[in-house]
């Protein structure tokens, strides 16, 4: 067994509360004085945490549950209240955005003061700058003053120096999120081989897709506690969980006021997805049973024609069908209301967010008259690609064409 | 972690220092023009009140030497201090968004913006004594390498207080303002616009106490009347190394909270 690159034991955080200045010089005083008592409010408690060499791990949760001061602990930027820190080897830290550069300096001279702050001489950077402009590929704004910068590029140069240096533990903040997709694409290329190089990463980000395709592992941090660490794919699930819940909770106390039943157009008057077991739910694992439950409101109380779709959070549309290709005639339950339901066995779709879009047309299928939509996210553990998994089998070849 | 941490970041120094030269005058026109501009108009401020209107003679001892030269010896290395301590103590709220996100020994922030004060007015310094020496005052060049061995601990003592007051100034922002006041009456408490002789008897021991008072009367020896080194100037050194670690020490036991007040 290796010894771990961090090892975080019982970390805990407290941030002063230096709001006046009668607080400020009594912190002042303690703190000369190493007495412990001040007005504080606690970022991190009791973290525990072991990153071996060549793990992925992320750090997922809500904005403010701590995420970024544990990395600045880990980064040796901010010191612990209490607990312990060992980091072994060569560290890169990308904190926030802009990523500690002076912004009254040139984006050239800031690749300097970055490299000597790792260490390296004058002389060793110059043999890396050009390599590093190259990857940051932000033109010649790297003469320009950071301050000049649009977070976006200042994202793209903190990212070329911190990974020219090679470093053994990679620690990155939410910087993914900022760059354009082509650049964030040369990022992640540049991970996946760092971590296929034996490279460690420490990364924080909202986007589960990243943690996914990332990472190994996660942390999830809840208003300074580690609520859940484990295999990042479960951790991420549970967080996406606990955030669905606390979306509908919101919903239900807003209490939208059920549409009034009426009207002289087809109508969907609700959609719910279930699960197999007849459970509501917003987030299925590829392969699992999905039904769309709904009610559809039709004035002449005749049996409408519906219509699903199933599109991509982006946009992109993945399959849709009208009921009567099927000679499907909605059920009808009284008060020209029509209940109907449309059963997945097993969704093939693959990890990702979609929407499931429900239409109303009139009786003879001719006119469009409501649109409903319901958003579900499939999760899975795959490196497939596309939107969705078709069948097949990998089977023996032969040496040529009949 | 530990063992030689300036060793460790000795190209981190070099960078900043660099940094802080290069920088100090980019977006000014004639850029190292203005290390002189300055000075030297204080130097004819200060040559024409005292020699012209108040009639400020210098010590028979100083021979062949005008007020001008007397005061200038002194001038400059009371600018490379003054100007170290205040540039020094915005050394750390001034690189705030660096100590937020980088992880680096803070006390380099102060070197090398203390050391970059030291070397801009150092040049303007020695450029000083040869144009005098040129125009025919009796400044002994050969005190220079004195003088310049003079100046290693004056530095380190500019440093060690710049280290307390960008410490304390991180914590409370009242500091900058009292430390404009102080220095300005430690600028007259100190022998610069005139010889400590010059001082009543009552007053000279306890002005003999102020460590500025001896660097500059022993800077003035060293350059105008005899070059060579005394014995206090070891004794001021250790005085000086002291002052720096004191400085050190306390900077180092605030430094890790520096990133929670920022």
């Amino acid at each position: 067994m290796s010894q771990p690159l961090v090892s975080l034991a019982g970390i805990t955080k407290d941030y002063p509360k230096v709001a006046t200045g009668g607080e400020r010089l009594r912190t002042l005083f303690s703190l000369m004085l190493r007495s412990a008592e001040l007005p504080h409010f606690r970022a991190l408690e009791n973290i525990d945490l072991e990153v071996h060499r060549g793990e992925s791990v992320a750090l997922v949760g809500e904005n403010g549950a701590g995420k970024s001061t544990l990395l600045k602990i880990i980064a040796g930027v901010a010191r612990p209240t209490a607990g312990t820190v060992a980091v072994r080897g060569r560290v890169s830290a990308l904190l926030e955005l802009g990523s500690g550069f002076h912004p009254d300096y040139t984006g050239r001279e800031n690749i300097y003061l970055s490299s000597a702050v790792m260490g390296l001489s004058h002389r060793e950077t110059r043999s890396k700058v050009a390599s590093i402009i190259e990857f940051a590929d932000i033109g010649a704004h790297i003469d320009e003053p950071i301050k000049h910068y649009s977070s976006g590029m200042g994202v793209r140069l903190g990212f070329a120096v911190a990974t020219s240096l090679a470093p053994d533990l990679l620690i990155t903040d939410e910087v993914l999120a900022v760059g354009d997709e082509s650049f964030q694409k040369k990022c992640i290329q540049w991970l996946e081989r760092y971590l296929d190089g034996g490279g460690t990463l420490l990364l924080c980000s909202h986007s589960m897709f990243h943690v996914q395709t990332l990472c190994s592992k996660a942390l999830w941090i809840h208003h300074g506690r580690a609520r859940l660490f484990g295999e990042s794919f479960d951790v991420t699930r549970e967080y996406l969980t606990y955030h669905e819940e606390k979306r509908r909770e919101e919903r239900r106390a807003e209490s939208i006021p059920a549409p009034a039943s009426g009207g002289n157009m087809p109508r969907i008057v609700s959609t719910w997805i279930e699960r197999a077991d007849g459970e509501r739910a917003e987030t299925f694992a590829q392969g699992d049973e999905l039904v769309l439950h709904g009610i559809a409101y039709e004035p002449d109380d005749r049996s409408p024609v519906l219509l699903f779709g199933v599109v991509r959070a982006d946009g992109t549309a993945v399959y849709g069908s009208p009921s009567n290709e099927r000679g499907f005639i909605p059920t009808p339950i009284g008060e020209r209301r029509f209940s109907f339901a449309i059963r997945f066995a097993a969704i093939a779709l693959l990890p990702g967010k979609y929407t499931m879009r429900v239409h109303a047309l009139d009786p003879e299928g001719l006119r469009l008259f409501d649109t409903v939509e319901t958003e579900f996210v499939v999760t899975g553990q795959t490196r497939d690609f596309g939107l969705v998994r078709l069948e097949h089998q990998w089977i023996a070849g032969r040496p040529g064409a009949p | 972690m530990n063992g030689l941490p300036l060793l460790r970041h000795r190209w981190l120094l070099y960078e900043l220092t660099r940094r802080e030269l290069s920088n100090r005058y980019a977006g000014s026109v004639s850029g190292f023009a203005w290390t002189f501009v300055q000075p030297i108009a204080q130097l004819a401020i200060f040559a024409f009140v005292f020699s012209q209107i108040f009639r400020a003679g210098v010590p028979a001892n100083y021979t062949g030497i005008t007020y001008t030269a007397f005061v200038a010896v002194a001038l400059w290395p009371w600018i490379m201090f003054s100007e170290g301590v205040q540039r020094g103590m915005a050394a750390i709220a001034g690189n705030a968004g660096l100590i937020r996100k980088v992880a680096l020994p803070t006390q380099l922030l102060v070197y090398s913006t203390v050391i970059a004060c030291y070397a801009i007015n150092l040049a303007g310094f020695v450029v000083v004594l040869l144009a005098l020496y040129a125009t025919g005052e009796n400044i002994h060049l050969a005190g220079l390498p004195f003088a310049l061995l003079l100046l290693v601990p004056y530095l380190l003592f500019a440093t060690g207080i710049g280290l307390v007051l960008a410490a304390l100034q991180t914590f409370l922002k009242d500091v900058e303002h009292g430390v404009g006041i102080v220095l300005n009456m430690v600028f007259y408490a100190t022998p610069i616009l005139y010889p400590l002789t010059f001082v009543p008897e009552a007053w000279r021991r306890g002005l003999a106490l102020n460590p500025l008072a001896y660097f500059s009367e022993r800077l003035r020896e060293v350059l105008l009347v005899h070059p060579a080194l005394a014995a206090g100037d070891a004794v001021a050194a250790a005085g000086c190394l002291a002052v720096f670690l004191a400085g050190l020490w306390m900077f180092k036991r605030l430094s890790p909270y520096f990133e929670d007040f920022l």
